[in-house]
Order: structure tokens, then sequence, then C-alpha cells
């Protein structure tokens, strides 16, 4: 039998708030913690063959599957099945992980039922953390003191992905909707269903949105259906990205240029005019993480259905490849 | 006046020597003469003869003077008082004469005295020469005896105090031997002389039993030897009953003779393999000996003749070699036509190098089923090492092309042990020794030739070269077989064919099920009705297996070699087929088989590209989702795969694959995961995770 961390999977990657760590969780309940320092300004003299493997890998006590990751300036977020734990920065970078801090149980009615917690959406202003889960459902949790502030009701399958602008959230799920969420209110008032538009639908690959992103004035959301840009106001498909996928699972805006990717062999960054103005080369078969920062330094990890996690420091080709296993 | 003087005393003399002649009787006139001029000479002064010498000389000068005078006057009466003178002269020149004489008897008489005294200080000075020489002579044997040692201070002596001890009073005598040193060495050395005569008799006595004894040996020898012509006849008479109740006494009388001239390494072998042929039954474990006999005797001999020869001798004969091949390089310059020959050469060389002893060591392990392995162990003597060669027998004959290969080809013996393929000579030394024969080849290129040298076989005949490897390189000392290590590898050995064997047939077995197209049904497992169906089973090559794209991953991370059984499964429903590349390891089933899938369904998809096809490659695999870690059949993976592929297709959504199957959700998560998971509730649930 082969070791399972041939066929990891990495679904969700972080930053620490102090942009050493870089933390990413897989399908078995590992976290790992990659140094950063030692890898992006290695020390010849001290390098080891395993300089590019995690600094630290914990196992979650209950083993599921990590689903999701936020980062707050106390906290390391972890969504996992049923549950939204925070652990201390400190405790994360510790060789041994510790006991949660803080643990927030998502109920649900049936036991068998297992709800995920596909997305995690931190909104700084509010201290709120929002979670859309596989129950179908986004929750708003007050990091304060724990308490669940509000649920937004409405999809039909579960959550893939949740995205927050200002008081705008906006929910994709595998239900193929796209909804607009007023925070304040707790409903829809809008919502798209590209799966309908002929151009963008490909019923082949299915008619889930596997991700979406909000802008000032634009939504950029694509899954089974084409990658698309959407005008929030008209909730006109503005541009349909022609790119090789077979399904997108990450896209999000970064200074002028949407990054999108899935299953597909490389991690594109388009012009709003459809042009592809980058294409890299990645390892993974699938690609359900890409995490941008451009502070401290600028950098781009790429991670999804393989144990190598692509890094980018220019944005433009693959730099370094870290090993999770 | 001087004249009359000398006269008168002439007159004297005359009157006494006349006197004394009148007196004594004339008996040697001569001698009395002398005896008178001697005592004469002794009488008279030799001052005043002197004086009267050049007195008369003068006397004589003067009357020459008055001659030649009174001649010159020339008258009568000088003429007179001429002769008158010359008489006068005469007389005179008779005085001198004397004279003359008296001294030189006198002289002669004053040099025989000197002699005289000369002679006698000689003699004392001779005499006190030899005393002195005497003197010495004593001193040195004084010295000598001085420095003489005794013959008894060479012998070890009883120590003191137990002298005191031990010896009886009149020996040691103790109130004069503790006062007078001598004594006491005089008595410790009688005591010394007894204890040691006592010995001395002890030890005649001992030597002549000791001989009394060996007389007896020697007759119970010969009765011996006496006795075999009678036991060989017993042993003629018990044939037929030994025929009669089939015991196999004397084939293992054979077996032994032959046993003791194998070389150690095989002895060792056949030695614990038959032990463990004994406790586990012929059934189980046989084992044998074949070859030729004759020969071996032939070799043994003349391997204990040479054997110091060889050791001494050995650098220089490479040496040897080495000028040889100069030598008939240099002519190959010249005559091109030696090539067929040094050809010809060569492949004599190699025989030699890689030349078997001629008895060789057969182990047969048998299974349940009638399915034995014969393996066959030769020993290379100037190589040193063991190699392996098998046959297989099979109780009836397989069917299937791919099952036949399972228990035919190699790899049945390959991977025992971790890593231990018999591709190389495990003895550091055999390139060394093969170029010292001048083969230039590598050992890899006999193999196909003489057999596998496998580590396990080295080991189990109690060669352990990693032992050499760990010791100083330089110091070459020659390998001793360990019996302990042929012991527990032997055993070790003989329970991991038995399994690999029964593994072997089970997958042969396996094999044949999945080449017909059956699966079969796993033990204590909830059957699922399964709708896709296994449609083609066969073997494959090298080749075709490390191209497809799906096995890149795979061969990448160095999981699959060559070496592995390699396998094609073609998995069909409806209008998706499924390509599934199986890796067996030798090993199997210790270490499960490895799948690489291809779906051609909408596409052509791997694990490469796909998640979907990644995720049912994980779950047969790895054992991610079996909390056991046991060993997975064949068939289990085989259903796992018809039954994740059911599980794919029914999830698609497409119409043709209608969903049959209890799944909780059809997709779970941002990867979408399909439920391959089973869980065993009611008609079994399939979960994601």
């Amino acid at each position: 039998m082969l070791d399972k961390m041939l066929y990891n999977t990495v679904l969700c990657q972080t930053y620490s708030p102090c942009g050493k760590y870089l933390i990413a969780g897989n399908i078995y309940g590992h976290i790992a913690v990659f140094d950063l320092d030692a890898i992006l300004h290695p020390v010849i003299e001290l390098l080891t063959p395993d300089y590019n493997k995690p600094k630290h890998l914990h196992l979650l006590e209950n083993k599921t599957q990590i689903c999701s990751l936020a980062t707050t300036d106390n906290f390391l977020i972890v969504g996992t099945v049923n549950e939204i734990s925070g652990w201390d920065w400190k405790a994360v970078v510790q060789s041994k992980l510790s006991k949660p801090a803080w643990t927030i149980k998502i109920s649900n009615q049936l036991k068998i039922d297992e709800t995920d917690v596909n997305s995690l959406w931190f909104n700084k202003e509010e201290n709120k953390i929002y979670a859309g889960c596989g129950d179908n459902k986004v929750y708003v949790y007050n990091l304060e003191d724990g308490r669940r502030l509000n649920t937004f009701d409405g999809h039909k399958d579960f959550i893939h992905s949740i995205h927050g602008r200002g008081k705008q959230l906006i929910s994709a799920g595998e239900d193929g909707l796209v909804m607009l969420w007023d925070t304040r209110m707790g409903k829809s008032h809008n919502k798209l269903e590209p799966h309908k538009k002929a151009n963008i639908s490909r019923p082949e690959i299915g008619k889930w949105i596997g991700s979406v992103a909000l802008d000032e004035d634009w939504i950029v959301c694509g899954g089974g259906p084409r990658l698309a840009l959407w005008h929030q106001r008209s909730l006109d498909a503005v541009m349909v990205f022609d790119i090789p996928d077979r399904g997108i699972h990450v896209s999000f805006f970064h200074e002028d240029c949407i990054v999108a990717g899935g299953a597909a062999k490389h991690l594109y960054q388009l012009s709003y005019s459809g042009e592809v103005k980058v294409e890299l080369p990645v390892s993974a078969t699938t690609v359900y993480s890409a995490e941008l920062r451009t502070s401290p330094n600028k950098l781009l990890a790429i991670a999804g259905s393989s144990p190598e996690i692509d890094i980018c420091t220019s944005f433009k080709y693959r730099d370094q490849v870290l090993h999770f296993r | 006046m001087g004249k009359e003087d000398t006269s008168a005393k002439k007159r004297r003399k005359l009157n006494n020597s006349s006197s004394e002649i009148s007196k004594q009787p004339p008996v040697d006139v001569y001698k009395r003469v002398v005896e008178f001029e001697e005592s004469e000479a002794q009488s008279r002064s030799a001052e005043k003869d002197a004086i009267l010498f050049k007195k008369f000389c003068q006397d004589v000068r003067q009357l020459f003077a008055d001659i030649a005078e009174l001649k010159a006057k020339g008258t009568n009466e000088s003429k007179e008082k001429i002769n008158a003178k010359r008489v006068e002269a005469s007389l005179l020149l008779v005085a001198l004469k004397k004279l003359n004489r008296l001294e030189k008897v006198r002289t002669r008489a004053g040099r025989d005295a000197l002699n005289k005294e000369k002679q006698r200080v000689d003699s004392t000075h001779l005499l006190l020469q030899n005393l002195l020489y005497e003197a010495d002579h004593l001193n040195k044997e004084v010295t000598k005896c001085l420095q003489f040692k005794s013959k008894d201070e060479e012998i070890e002596l009883v120590p003191l105090e137990d002298f005191y001890k031990e010896a009886p009073k009149d020996i040691s005598r103790p109130e004069i031997t503790k006062n007078d040193e001598h004594q006491l060495q005089l008595a410790r050395l009688e005591w010394e002389l007894r204890q040691r005569r006592e010995l001395a008799g002890a030890c005649n006595e001992l030597v002549s039993s000791k001989e009394r004894v060996s007389a007896a040996i020697a007759a119970a020898r010969s009765r011996l030897v006496a006795l075999a012509p009678h036991l060989r006849d017993v042993l003629k008479a018990t044939k037929p009953l030994q025929e009669c109740l089939a015991l196999r006494l004397d084939e293992k009388r054979d077996e032994t003779r032959a046993a003791s001239l194998l070389p150690p390494p095989l002895f060792l072998l056949y030695a614990n393999g038959s032990a463990y042929s004994d406790v586990l039954g012929a059934a189980h474990v046989t084992v044998g000996i074949s070859g030729d006999e004759d020969e071996a005797r032939r070799l043994d001999q003349l391997n204990t003749s040479i054997e110091n020869d060889i050791l001494v001798s050995n650098d220089s004969d490479s040496d040897q070699d080495n000028i040889d091949d100069d030598q008939a390089e240099k002519k190959k310059r010249y005559h091109r036509t030696t090539k067929i020959s040094k050809e010809e050469k060569a492949e004599a060389k190699k025989k030699q190098v890689l030349q078997k002893h001629p008895l060789n060591v057969q182990i047969s392990v048998k299974i349940e089923d009638g399915t034995a392995l014969n393996l066959i162990f030769f020993y290379l003597v100037n190589l040193k090492i063991v190699v392996v060669k098998f046959i297989m027998s099979f109780p009836r004959p397989i069917t299937g092309v791919s099952a036949a290969d399972v228990l035919n080809s190699d790899s049945i013996l390959n991977e025992l042990y971790p890593g231990d393929n018999g591709n190389d000579s495990p003895h550091p030394a055999t390139t060394y020794l093969l170029n010292a024969a001048g083969v230039t080849d590598h050992f890899q290129n006999f193999i196909p030739e003489v057999g596998r040298p496998y580590i396990w076989a080295q080991r189990m005949c109690g060669l352990d070269f990693m032992a050499i490897i760990l010791d100083d390189p330089k110091q070459y000392k020659p390998i001793v077989p360990s019996q302990s290590l042929s012991v527990v590898t032997v055993e070790n050995f003989i329970f991991t064919i038995k399994k690999r064997l029964e593994a072997r047939v089970e997958l042969m077995k396996e094999l044949q099920d999945l080449e017909s197209g059956k699966i079969l049904p796993i033990k204590n497992n909830t059957p699922i009705r399964l709708s896709a169906t296994l449609t083609q089973w066969q073997s494959v090559g090298w080749p075709e297996y490390s191209q497809s794209p799906s096995t890149a991953f795979l061969i990448a991370e160095g999981l699959v070699t060559a070496e592995n059984m390699l396998y094609r499964a073609i998995v069909t429903r409806q209008s998706a087929k499924l390509v599934a590349l199986v890796a067996l390891s030798s090993d199997y089933p210790k270490k499960a088989p490895l799948f690489s899938l291809t779906l051609d369904w909408n596409g052509t998809h791997h694990a490469g590209v796909n998640d979907d096809v990644r995720d049912i490659e994980r779950l047969i695999n790895t054992n991610w989702d079996t909390n056991d870690s046991g060993p997975q059949t064949l068939s289990a993976q085989m259903t796992k795969l018809l039954t994740s592929i059911d599980i794919l297709l029914e999830t698609s959504g497409s119409v043709e694959f209608p969903p049959d199957k209890v799944m909780l959700k059809q997709v779970r998560g941002r990867n979408r995961m399909k439920p391959y998971k089973i869980l065993k509730q009611g008609p079994g649930l399939f979960v994601q995770y």
C-alpha cells in the first residue's frame, strides 16, 4: 500500500499575519506550516534536503478534512467538518499543536449528515467570520463571543465559495446559483444563474459554481459553467473567458486582473477584456487554492490535488515547489 | 846494569825452571810449560811488565844507535863491541818476546774468565724466567679454580621453606645445615636427587602402562577391521528386506558420502536443509545432492594438495597473466592472425573462472496443492559464490498466459528479501577476480548462464559478504562459512519461500480467474451489485506500461520499475472504458499491486488531469479508506475498482448510468468528491470520507 500522502489534496491555504508562514490544510486533516523565510531566503550552508517540506505538520484530533482556512490578527481559523476552530498563532507555529483556543460547533439536524465549512471570509471591520457551509447555508459569527449572528438561507445545495466586500457578500454553490447578500439585512437581493446562459454553460462538467469574487463593480465566477465577468448592477455577463479548463475552483481579482484556476494545467491571469496575460504551469491536477499577497513581499502559493505546492514571487513563473508530504 | 839485571833474572828463571823440571817427572812437558807460563803470567803484574817492556825497547833502540855509531868508526875494537852489543840486543829481544808471550797468556786468561762469568749470568737469567712463567701459570690456575661453576647451580631446587617442611630430618639435618651453607646445599641436592629418582620411577611405570593400553587399542582395532567385511555381508543380506519395507537407508548413506565431498558452503546448506527436511517431513521440503561424484573426489584431492600453494602464488600468477597479455598484445600488432585463438583463449578463461563445483545441492519446497519449487544451488569454485537455478513443477497444467508467467518467470525468487534481485554478485571481490582471470565482461552478463547469485543463497550457505566489507578491505582473509548464519537463514528462507509459493499459487488462481473475467468475491463483505465488467486481463511489457501517461507518476516516484510484473485490465460499462495498468511487485501480497487508471469516456482522463480518477487511484493504491494496514489482494482491489468506476459513472449525472447505489451525497466538498468509500450499513452506504 502506498503512502496516502502521495495522493494528497490541499483544499485551502493562508498566510500568517506576520507573513513568515504559509499554512495549508489537506483532506486528511493535516495542517502544514511552511517557514517562508527559510524557503525564500535559504542560507546555503544550512540547507537540508527537506527545506521545502513543512516545518511543522499537525494532525487535527478528529482527522476530518480541512475545508477552509482564514487569518485574523490573533487567530488561525480552521474550517473543518461540523466546526470552526481558532488557534492562537503562537500555538500554530509550535512543533506540537495544542487544543484550539476556541471552537464553534455548527448545529446540524442529522447525525450522519456532516457539514463541511467549505469557505470562510473574515470581515475585519466588523470582526465577524462568514462561513459558507455544506448544509447550503452561510453562517455569520461574532468573533468576540462566538455567537451566531445570522444565517443566510437560500442555496439549494452545498456552498462552494463565499466572498465579501464592504456590506456585500456573495456566495456560490453546487446548485449553480450565485447569490448576492446584504450583510446588514441578511437577505439575498440578487442572484445569477450562469448555467442558464448558453454561451457560459458546460453541461458535461456541471452547473456548479466553484468560485466567486466581488470587486467594486464586478463579479467573477466560474465552475462547471465557464469563467465569466459579470457587471454587478446590470447582472450581465460582460466577458466570457475562453480558457481550456475542466472546471473552475479558484477566481479572484488582483490589480485589474482576474486570477483563475481549477481543473487545468495552468493558473491564468486574465485582463477584463479576456486577454490571457500569464499562464502559470501548476503541479496540481486541480487547483483548489491560490493565495496571493503583496505585503511584506509578493507571493502566490498554488495548491490543489497534489502533494506539491507551487510558489511564485513574481506571479509570472513558478519559482519553487514545496512538498506537503 | 839493566842487562845484568835481566840476565840475572834469566838465570834465576832458568834455574827455577830447571829445578822444577828436575823435581817433577817429565810427564807432559808442553802441558807443564803451559801451566807454568800461566801461573807466571798470573803472578806477575801486568803494569810492571809493561814498564819493563818499554825499558827493554828503549835499551834495544840505544843498542842499535851504539852499533850504528860503532859501525861508522869501523875499527876492530868497534867490531868486537858491535858483537857484544849484538848479543846484548838479541837477549833483549828474547826478553821482549817473553814479555809479549806473557801478555798474550794473560789476555787469554782474562777472556776465559769473562766468558765463564757470562755463562753463569745467562743460566741464572734463564732460571729466573722459568720461575716467573711458573708463577704466572699457577696464578691462572688459581683464578680458574675460583671461577669454577658447579653443576648443581643449574639444578632448580625446591624452595628453602618447602625443603625444610618436606624433607625428612636425616636429610635436612637442620642443626648443621642452618649454619653451614655448603652443607645446606648438599642436603638440598640430596633431597632433589631422591625426589627425582622417585618421579623417574613413576614415569617409567606410566610409560609402560601406556604401552599396554596402546597394544590393547591396536588389538581392538584389528578386530574391528576384521569386522568390516562381516558387516558388509550383513548389509548385503538386508538389502532385500529394505526394498521390501521401502526404507531409503542406502540412498541416505550414499548421500551422506556425497555430502562429505561438497564444498563447505554447500555442505552447510545441505546439512541444515536436510535437518529441516527431517523436521518438516519430506512432503514439504526435500534435500538432495546431484552431480559427478568422481569428479568431485578428484577436485577434493587436488585442492587439499595445492591449497597452500595457491595462497602463496596467487599474486605472482596474476602478474604472470598480465605479462602474458602484454606480450600477446605486442604480438598482435605484428600478427593479426592470432585473433581467433585469442577469442578461444578468452572463452577458456571465462569457463575457468566460472567453474562450478561438480556437485550441487537441490532443495525442493512443496506446498499443499502439490506445486513444488526445485532450487538448485551451485558453488562457483573460483568466484567463491553460490548461484541458484530453479525448476517449477505443477500438479496440473496452468491455463492462462499471464498466470503461468507468475510461477515460471525469474520474478518468483525476486525480492524475497528487500532489494535482493540477484542481479549482481554480492561478493565484492568478484570484479577483481574476473579481471585477474582476464575476463573483461561484468558478472551480470554471465547470470543467464550460471544462475542468479541471490544474497539469501549466500546466507543460506553461511557466506556473509557484508562482514568483509565492514572489515578492513586491505586485509584479505578467506571467508569462512558461518554455521549460525546458515541455520538462521535456512529456516527463515524455507518459510519465506513457502509463503511466496503459496502467495504465487494464490495469485496464479486469481490471475486465471481474472483472465477469464471472473473476480473472486471478498469474504465478509456485503455483496454489491456491480454494473461494470472486467472484459480483458493480460500481461503487458515495460515499454507499453511506461509509455502510458497514467503511469508517469508512479515511475517518477520510483514505485514501479521494469522488475515488476505488469498487467493490463480493461473494465467496461456501456460506452465507458477504463484501462487499468497494474504493477505487481514480486513481493505480492506483502506489497499491494499498484493501479494506474485511464478512463475513456467523454475524453481521455487519467490521474494527472482528472481528480476523480485520482481519487479512485488513491482509494485502490493506499489504505486510506480502511483502518487495517493488512495486505490487499488483487481481487479485493479489482472489486474496489469496479465499485468505484460504477460510482463515478453514476454520479456523473448522465442518463446512460442511472444511480442504483445508496449514496448519502453524490458530491461533497469543494473538490466535489464522489462517495467511493463504503460504509457497512444495510446494503452498503457510499460516503466520501
